[in-house]
């Protein structure tokens, strides 16, 4: 059940009515009728994993309690141990066995082996790239007494259940949702005509946006062996903008359905395209996933290597970003990705302007011509490093990226004057021009502070773009992680 | 070692680090307060900390700080 379908608006109605009439006496109730609809919901989208999902909270549920009851520092890092095992083991079996199995072999191959592979059958279950990090993430910091465990199993399964991020995220830390969910919540006019606007806008970025522009995208990926380089060159463009839109839109959309029901979750995108270098960027983009990978990975790994200044600190970024890649999905397209993002870091580690993050043009309504520069450089570098993103294997990929880089790249693109490029070049406008004037709120369509008829003439003007130019979506992009 | 001291000592391996003193020395201020002290100058702070102290500082260490004022009652336990 995805958020922009049918099903999801009949469901979402009577629960959100439901909660506030019915169950809304006291946190306990609250949290009772959010999981059994966060079941629900999961069951709903796939049921095969229920019994992985519910066995998983149960598991990391007690490793919390028993990593804080236990006396001696030695048994707390084992049951942390068993915890990062299980967590981890759980994403390796599904997501990376045959990776890794496939790899083993075509070593043995190498050394004159001859043997062949069957690659397993392995589903991947819905959300476990995101529900394993948030209780990994709820493990570590047990361990490291900067939160205490949740002694309530019911308050702990809400935390790794909750409906609206389980399939996607935002990857939600224990410090945050926990408090939430263990105070009643009360319903606030404005809070849930918040979450209305985040949830258009979400939609508009989803069903306008990414779906228009996958139109024109889809078809030059595919054939891209006989595509001139401008018209591959406006194909890397346009998957650019369909990513950012696709899953912002999603975030958006999760993080107004959980406004709601009165949770507040983390902002995962701050219109990272107004940025001037990488590391601004990337502390705007996946926002749930960096600042996961930066406390849980990047730094223990500087911290161990920060004896070795620059360099310790080049292969911690490095090692951070092929893991953000890989994280993504069991491809060696994901690891370039990674791998090009973190290479892209260096000339900010010897510059030392890794620390510089700042909003474009702040206060102002137009950006110097410098900060204008330097967002295209990036944008451009962004965009054909999302061509490693979209393609099925690192060889395509850079067949691709050659083929932009040829003479063609001067011919006029074979798609530019059709009626399709015009509309979604037109939308795309608005889309990056709404998100420009927003740049400084706390979320992408924040208008709260317009008047009255600013607000409804856009409401009824994105609405009527919806309608007019909407796609009927199935999935997102990210479902797939 | 006096917390005056240790305090100046703090001070100047951030205006080192940083290459601006634009921050007050107090108990509550804390990394968000100072422009420039985020995670990846963060290594580089506690580096030259444990060199100007002679003192090392663990993973858990690092995770306990919270403020300025746990940052100086740290230092106090190691040296």
């Amino acid at each position: 059940m995805v958020f922009n379908s049918l099903d999801f608006v009949f469901f979402i109605i009577p629960v959100f009515l439901l909660y506030w009439l019915v169950f809304s006496k006291s946190n306990i109730y609250q949290n009772l009728f959010l999981l059994t609809v966060s079941i629900f919901f999961y069951t709903w989208a796939d049921w095969r994993f229920l019994a992985l999902l519910l066995g998983s909270t149960l598991i990391n549920y007690y490793l919390g309690l028993k990593i804080y009851s236990s006396p001696e520092d030695r048994k707390k890092s084992i049951f942390l141990y068993i915890g990062l095992v299980f967590n981890v083991g759980l994403l390796l079996y599904f997501k990376y066995f045959n990776f890794f199995y496939e790899g083993f072999y075509e070593i043995l191959n190498v050394f004159g082996s001859t043997s062949t592979y069957n690659s397993l059958q392995i589903l991947l279950p819905l959300g476990i790239s995101f529900f394993t990090f948030q209780t990994l993430g709820y493990l570590i910091d047990v361990y490291n007494e900067e939160i205490e465990p949740t002694q309530n199993l019911l308050d702990f399964s809400v935390f790794v259940v909750f409906f609206p991020k389980i399939l996607s995220g935002p990857i939600e830390r224990a410090s945050s949702l926990i408090p939430q969910i263990k105070e009643k919540r009360v319903i606030s006019y404005e809070v849930s005509v918040d979450g209305l606007r985040q949830i258009l806008w979400g939609l508009f970025a989803k069903i306008v946006v990414a779906e228009n522009c996958a139109l024109i995208v889809n078809p030059i990926f595919n054939n891209y062996e006989n595509e001139s380089g401008s018209t591959l060159l406006l194909g890397t463009f346009f998957y650019a903008i369909q990513l950012y839109a696709d899953f912002s839109g999603y975030s958006n959309m999760a993080i107004g359905v959980s406004k709601l029901f009165g949770i507040q979750l983390m902002r995962n995108f701050s219109t990272p395209f107004f940025s001037t270098n990488i590391s601004d960027f990337w502390r705007k983009w996946h926002i749930s996933l960096t600042t996961w990978m930066m406390d849980y990975v990047f730094t223990p790994l500087s911290f161990t290597l920060r004896r070795h200044q620059k360099k310790g600190l080049i292969i911690s970024i490095i090692t951070t970003f092929v893991l953000v890649g890989f994280w993504h999905g069991a491809n060696w397209t994901f690891v370039v990705y990674g791998l090009l993002h973190g290479i892209y870091f260096i000339p900010l580690v010897f510059s030392g302007k890794m620390n510089t993050s700042e909003i474009v043009a702040k206060g102002k309504l137009l950006p110097s011509i410098k900060e204008i520069l330097k967002m295209l450089l990036l944008f451009v570098l962004i965009m054909l490093t999302d061509v490693f993103f979209r393609v099925e294997s690192v060889s395509v990929g850079f067949e691709y990226l050659q083929g932009i880089f040829s003479l063609s790249i001067i011919d006029l693109p074979s798609v530019l004057f059709t009626s399709t490029i015009l509309i979604t070049i037109t939308l795309v406008g608005f889309f990056i021009l709404v998100e420009w004037m927003n740049r400084e709120k706390k979320h992408d369509f924040e208008i709260g502070n317009y008047n009255i008829y600013l607000r409804w003439v856009s409401y009824i003007f994105i609405f009527v773009l919806i309608l007019i130019f909407g796609k009927s979506a199935e999935t997102f992009i990210y479902f797939q992680f | 070692m006096e917390v005056d001291v240790i305090k100046s000592k703090i001070s100047a391996v951030l205006v080192s680090i940083l290459e601006h003193d634009n921050f007050e020395m107090h108990d509550e201020l804390t990394a968000k307060d100072v422009d420039g002290w985020d995670s990846l100058s963060h290594m580089m702070i506690i580096t030259k900390i444990e060199e100007e102290f002679s003192i090392r500082f663990k993973l858990r260490d690092l995770n306990k700080l919270k403020n300025m004022g746990s940052l100086v009652s740290v230092i106090q336990t190691k040296i």
